[in-house]
C-alpha cells in the first residue's frame, strides 16, 4: 500500500460536512499569513500548551485566534483538543502556538525523545490503565 | 512587552501532565471510534485538520493548478490515568487516500490497535502494512460485531500473514474493560521490546 500524497479526485462531502460547522469564514492559512510548519517538523498533536502567568495578564494586546488560544490553554491542553475547542485546523493552532510561544504568552511541553521506549512510562501507562474502574468493577 | 502591576498576586500556571499516546487504526466503519468512546474520560472530539489538494484542473480548460481544500476527521479521546500522565486515543483517518495523515497521528505513539471487521478484513490491509513499516508495536483486534467473530482468529491471522510476534485477539470496542485489555496488550509488547533493547 503506497502512501496517498494527493489524487485529483474532487473532495467529497466531508469538506461541507462539518467544516462549515466548524471552521471560521477565514481562509485557514491566512490565520497564519501562509506559514506551514515543515512536515515532520511538527509537534506532536498531543503536545501541551499552557498559558503563561503574563499571558493571561495581557490578553488585552492579541486578538482573536490568539486571544482564545492563550484563553483556553489557561487549563493545559493537547494543540489537537485546543485546534477542536477553538474550531481552528490543527496546522493552525501549531504556527499561531510557535508564535504565542516566543511572545512567551504560553509555554510548549516538547515532548521528550524516546519516550515510546521508556520503559518506566510504559509500566506506569499499564499500570494506570489496569486502575480504571470499568463497569464491571473488576480490575 | 510591559508588565502591567496588578494589585493582586497572579496564580502560578496549572502544570500540564505528561502527553503518551496510542493509535486506534482500521479500517472505515470498523468500531474505532466506539473504542475510543469506550475507555475516554471524556466524549470523543473530532480533530480536523485540512488538507489542501492541488491537482491539475481536470474539468476545466484551463492550465492553472486547481486548490482543493478537503477536511479530514480524526476522532480522539483521552484517559487521565494519573494527574501527571495523560493517555490520548486517537483513530486514524478511515480512508486509504489520508494514509499520508498517519505519520503525523502515530508520531511518538507507544504503540497501536488495528481494529479488523472479520468480515471485511481486506480494510485492514493498509493499517497492518504501515505498523509494520514504521516497526511500532501494534495487535490486530477483531472486534466481535453481532455478538460474535464469524472467523477463527488463526484464520484471520493466517489471511493478514503478520508475524507471530503480532498478537491478534478479539475484543467488543463498546466495552471500555476489552478495550483497556487490548491497549494493554499492545503496551506489554511495547515493553518488552523496550527492554529487550535496553
Amino acid at each position: 500500500m503506497t502512501r496517498d500524497t494527493g489524487d485529483p479526485e474532487r473532495p467529497g462531502a466531508a469538506t461541507d460536512r462539518g467544516a462549515a460547522a466548524a471552521t471560521p469564514p477565514v481562509r485557514p492559512f491566512l490565520l497564519t499569513e501562509g506559514r506551514v510548519v515543515a512536515p515532520g517538523a511538527e509537534l506532536p498533536m498531543e503536545t501541551q500548551v499552557v498559558a503563561t502567568t503574563e499571558g493571561l495578564h495581557q490578553l488585552g494586546a492579541l486578538a482573536f485566534e490568539r486571544r482564545a488560544i492563550v484563553e483556553a490553554c489557561g487549563t493545559p491542553q493537547s494543540l489537537a483538543e485546543l485546534a477542536v475547542r477553538l474550531g481552528l485546523h490543527l496546522n493552525v493552532v501549531r504556527v499561531l502556538a510557535g508564535d504565542l510561544r516566543a511572545g512567551r504568552f504560553l509555554t510548549v511541553h516538547e515532548p521528550r525523545a524516546a519516550i515510546s521506549t521508556d520503559v518506566d512510562v510504559l509500566r506506569r501507562v499499564i499500570n494506570g490503565l489496569r486502575a480504571i474502574p470499568t463497569t464491571a468493577g473488576r480490575a | 512587552m510591559d508588565f502591567e502591576a496588578g494589585p493582586r498576586r497572579l496564580p502560578e500556571p496549572a502544570s500540564a501532565p505528561m502527553p503518551v499516546k496510542m493509535v486506534i487504526a482500521g479500517g472505515f466503519g470498523v468500531g474505532k471510534t466506539t473504542a475510543v468512546a469506550a475507555v475516554s474520560d471524556v466524549p470523543p472530539l473530532t480533530t480536523e485538520a485540512a488538507i489542501t489538494e492541488v491537482a491539475a484542473g481536470v474539468d476545466d480548460t484551463s492550465l492553472t493548478p486547481h486548490k482543493t481544500t478537503t477536511t479530514v476527521a480524526m476522532d480522539f479521546g483521552s484517559v487521565m490515568l494519573d494527574p501527571t500522565l495523560k493517555l490520548y486515543l486517537f483513530g486514524t483517518p478511515g480512508q486509504d487516500r489520508f494514509g499520508f495523515m498517519w505519520d503525523d497521528v502515530t508520531e511518538g505513539a507507544l504503540g497501536a490497535l488495528v481494529v479488523v471487521d472479520s468480515r471485511r478484513l481486506e480494510d485492514c490491509f493498509p493499517a497492518v502494512d504501515y505498523f509494520e513499516r514504521r516497526t511500532m508495536p501494534f495487535a490486530v483486534a477483531v472486534n466481535r460485531f453481532a455478538g460474535a467473530v464469524p472467523h477463527p482468529l488463526d484464520a484471520v491471522r493466517e489471511a493478514l500473514d503478520v508475524e507471530a510476534a503480532v498478537p491478534v485477539i478479539e475484543f467488543d470496542a463498546r466495552d471500555a474493560e476489552s478495550v483497556r485489555d487490548s491497549l494493554i496488550i499492545v503496551l506489554e509488547l511495547a515493553l518488552a521490546r523496550a527492554m529487550a533493547a535496553a
